[in-house]
Parts: C-alpha cells; structure tokens; sequence
C-alpha cells in the first residue's frame, strides 16, 4: 500500500504540474461575475443561482478534469514507456492502478475544496452571513467529489483496455445513461414481456446511479439533507469503486503490455 | 516583428481596415437581428418532460436559467407596451417543472400572469393553475395560499375561493395571523377598500424587486383614488339633495362647507367632477394615463 501511496502522490505532482488546478481562475471568475451580473437580470434567485451555479461549475469542471485525465492516466504511462520503467521496480500492477486512482482523486478533493471555498466565499458576499442551512451546500460539493471519483474508476478501467478515445466515449456514456437509471426503473415493466421487465430491473441497479448524488436542488434551496443519506452514498460509492478497480486491475494484470 | 518584411507591413494594414470593416458589419448584422428579433420571440423546446430529460444533473441550474429568460421576456415587453405575453406561460411551466422547489417562479409568475396588461397577461386561470401547482410541491409554504388568494379577490373575484385559499394558508406554519382575519372578512364583505389596500401594501413590504414595489405603489395609489372618487361622490349627492344641483367644480363643496379645502390624489393634484358630475382625477395628473392604460387594455382582455 506504501507503494500505491508513492504512485498515488507523483500523480497528484504531475497534475500539478500539468497545470490542472489552473481551472481554479476560470471557476473564479465565473463567481465574481454571476454574484455581481445576476441581481441586475433576475428576480429574486440571487442566492439560489450562486448555489446552483456554483455546484454545475464544480460538477461539470470536475468531470472534465476527471474524464480527461482519468483516461489516459494508463495511456500516458505506456505512450511515455514510463510505465515499463515503473513496473520493472518491486511495484505491482494494481498497486500501480490503486496509486493513479487515488492521485487523481487527491487532485479532484484539492481542486473541489479550493472551488466549495469560492463559492462559500461568493455565497458570504451575496447573502452576508452563513446560516446553518447553508451546510446543505458543502455535503453537496461532497457528494460531487464522490461521483467523480465514481468516474475516475470507470475511465481507469475502461482505459485499461480500450484507446483513450474509445475509453472517453464509453465513460461519458455510462455516465450519460447513469443519470437515468430512475427512469430505466419507471419503464412501463406491465406492457414488457416478464424476461425484459426483469433484464431492465437487474440492469437498473447493476448500472452506477449518479442520480444519487445530486443534491443541487436541495442545496439550492437550504433543505436538509439526512446523515444517513450521505453514508448510504460514500459506502455505494466505496463499493462501486471497489468493484470497478478490481475489474480494472484484474484485466490490467492480464494485459500484454509489449 | 520587423517592418521590412512584406507579410508585417500587410497584417498593420489589414488589422486595422480587416476589424473596422467587422466593427461595422457587427454594427449592421445587430440592426438586422434586432428587426429579426422583434417577431422570433420563441421558446424553441415547449415540452418541459423533454427538457428535465435533457437537462441532465443540471436542472436547478437550468430552472433559473428559464426563471431569468422569464423575467427578462416580461420586462422587456413591459418596457416596449406590448400586453401580448403568450410565451410567459411556456416559460414559467418549464421553471417550475426544472425546479418545483423555485417559489419566487410561482409566486412572481404568477403575478405577471394574473394582472391586467399592462402590467400582466390577463391569465387568471393560468396563475391559479400555477399556484396550484407549487402548492402541491410546497404545501408547508403559506406564502402560496397567500397568493392563490390574491388572484382569486382581485383578478377572478371570487371572494369565497379566495376566503378559502387564505384560510387554508392561516392553516400552515409560520402563517401570519392577519391571514385567518383575511379570511373571514373576505367571507363577509367581499371586495373592500380595507382589504385591497392591505393586500397590495403586503405585496409591496414583502418584495425587495423595485419593479414589483412600484407596481404595488401604484395599485395602492389608484386604489387610493377610486376609494377618494367614491366619497367625493356621496358628498356630490348630498350636495345635490342640498342645493338641487349636482356640483360641477370641486370649489363649490369647498363654498358649502363640505370640504375643508380641495382634495388632492396621491400626487398632489386635486380631483375634478367630469361632465357628468362624477369625481374623478385632474387631467394633469400622470395616474391618469395608467389608470386609462389598465382600464383600456383590461376591456380589451375581457
């Protein structure tokens, strides 16, 4: 695991040097402008656009970043021959993909806390004080790290076996059709036959559901969101990972990398 | 980048022509859009299923996305005098199908759709449907109550549903306690001067949008002067059971001791009697113009 952990903070250092975080000024000024721009234009939405406004940046930001820089977190390493290098050393296959995973997760948590701080900032600015209400906003920006990091491991694993464009098409797809899982489950199951009505069940909950984690709404509008909630979804999202580095690694190790 | 080179001196001489010959285009292409613009007020996706659908995680950020091009279409054909909003409706519905949690969209959607135009579309029955709606999405939310009530006194006057809708928001937390006294008044008397007065002063206390507060304010005034024209009129009869005569300048009841001195309007102008011997508002005064507007283009939506 110590290993992983040496993998895991290069990651984060050459993300750092990649100037990844740099979206950070694009994130900022598109607060400074929309605290100052929304009052002039809108009705009464000063606050409740700064929130969802600042949680779609956040979320749409982080799945750029984790998309992008989750596929070719392997590719990169095998384009570069870096990663022979790396393997000839005592570390092992999935310690390497547990080490990439978690770097750029660490990049994803830093990127995400210096955003949620922006927007608790603008947040300040706009209504002049902080209600207890508002936390509401910081378990959503908790909750968009969670579903990045559901991403993250869904590009490493479809990059451990695809080209990167093939890997960013099939990771932006399973998110795409992720945020539809509900639906998939509201599908009128009495006019299908009984074996599609089960197929599309059995699929509903293989399929990772990235509706859970959208809180915007709720964020937005100062409503409670409930402990249990949120450990119901940092333990889907643990396990989801889980399952989904295992496959990662376990196709990863049988990979022919000559 | 040294000037002898051909390409340099071409690019300081094209810079300059290439981007005031754009600077003037754009100028032209603007006043050709603007003209295009005037008739291609759209909203290209009407469907509000299809548009939650397609709205992804983003749909709180999208519903105030509509809620501003809402407000933005209203003002602007607030601005230009034009009483044809048929496009409010659309909008307002994809909102608060986005965003059911939105109240300001219900609450001030609402407003715009239940006024007469000029201030409104003259669609009551769309802004009850409204209400009703984020009643259901909102039940705790007595504000609501307060506003299906609002339309049903001053836009449909059905003053048992609106004693109903008030009574029903008396019912929610946080209620104000004036809202049960609403209620039965409205149950009791029906339209009056006391209630509207108060319910347009709530309207205008609890907004911080200046467009809204001054379009409370003059209601409140033109309440103020149809409430004033109607007791200079029962003075104009007693005058006229008094003296046989109907008075025809406001000096005469000043003369017989009726009046202390010439009553003014919210403005300051002082009230006149029309041929017909009725008080009404001097012609200098500018809440003449708006209360012919609302009363004009009112008979035109009925």
């Amino acid at each position: 695991m110590r290993r992983a952990g040496v993998v895991a903070l290069n990651t984060f250092r050459e993300a750092v040097r990649d100037r990844v975080l740099y979206n950070l000024v694009f994130f900022a000024l598109l607060m400074m402008i929309a605290a100052i721009a929304v009052g002039q234009i809108s009705i009464g939405i000063e606050q409740t656009v700064i929130v969802t406004l600042g949680l779609s940046a956040i979320s749409v930001i982080g799945l750029l970043i984790s998309v992008f820089i989750g596929v070719a977190l392997v590719s990169k390493e095998m384009d570069k021959r870096t990663l022979y290098a790396l393997l000839a050393k005592p570390v092992r296959r999935w310690e390497f993909l547990l080490g990439k995973f978690a770097g750029l997760v660490l990049t994803l948590a830093v990127n995400t806390a210096a955003m949620a701080l922006g927007l608790v900032l603008v947040m300040i600015y706009v209504k002049h004080t902080l209600e207890r209400s508002d936390s509401a906003v910081l378990v959503a920006v908790y909750f968009i790290l969670l579903k990045l990091a559901l991403i993250v491991a869904l590009a490493l694993m479809f990059s451990c076996f695809t080209t990167p464009l093939l890997a960013t098409l099939y990771t932006v797809g399973l998110y795409i059709v992720g945020l539809y899982v509900q639906e998939l489950r509201n599908l009128p199951v009495n006019v299908m036959r009984p074996a599609i009505a089960a197929f599309t069940k059995w699929l509903s909950y293989l399929l990772p559901n990235f509706e859970n984690f959208n809180v915007m709404a709720m964020a937005a509008h100062g409503k409670a969101i409930p402990g249990a909630f949120i450990l119901q979804n940092t333990l889907y999202t643990v396990v989801y990972c889980t399952i989904v580095l295992t496959a990662a690694a376990a196709v990863f190790s049988r990979r022919n990398l000559k | 980048m040294k000037l002898q080179n051909p390409i340099a001196w071409l690019l300081v001489l094209v810079l300059p022509l290439g981007f005031a010959g754009i600077w003037r285009l754009q100028h032209k292409i603007d006043a050709q859009r603007e003209s295009l613009s005037q008739e291609s007020d759209d909203v290209l996706l009407r469907s509000r299923k299809l548009v939650k659908v397609m709205s992804l995680e983003y749909a709180p950020l999208l519903a105030d996305i509509y809620w501003t091009r809402a407000v933005q279409y209203y003002g602007n054909k607030h601005v230009r005098g034009q009483a044809n909003l048929e496009l409010l409706w659309p909008l307002l519905d994809i909102t608060t199908t986005l965003d059911p949690n939105l109240v300001i969209s219900y609450r001030f959607g609402a407003m715009f759709l239940s006024q007469k135009a000029p201030t409104g579309a003259g669609r009551p029955d769309l802004a009850v449907q409204l209400i009703q709606r984020g009643i259901q999405a909102n039940p705790e939310y007595w504000r609501l109550y307060e506003d299906l009530g609002f339309v049903y006194y001053f836009d449909l006057k059905d003053y048992l549903k609106a004693s109903e809708a008030f009574l029903e928001g008396s019912k929610r937390p946080n209620a104000q306690i004036w809202m049960k006294v609403m209620a039965a008044r409205i149950a009791a008397e029906g339209e009056s001067f006391e209630t509207s007065a108060f319910l347009w002063q709530d309207v205008y206390d609890s907004t911080s949008d200046p467009a809204i507060k001054k379009n409370a304010k003059l209601h409140l005034q033109l309440l103020k002067v149809r409430e004033d024209c109607r007791q200079l009129d029962v003075l104009a009869d007693e005058y006229a059971k008094r003296y046989g005569k109907r008075p025809r300048r406001m000096n005469e009841l000043v003369w017989a001791g009726m009046l202390p001195g010439i009553p003014g309007d919210p403005l300051g102008f002082g009230y006149i009697f029309s041929d017909e011997g009725k008080a009404e508002l001097n012609l200098d005064s500018p809440l003449l113009e708006q209360q012919l507007l609302i009363d004009r283009l009112g008979s035109q939506h009925r």
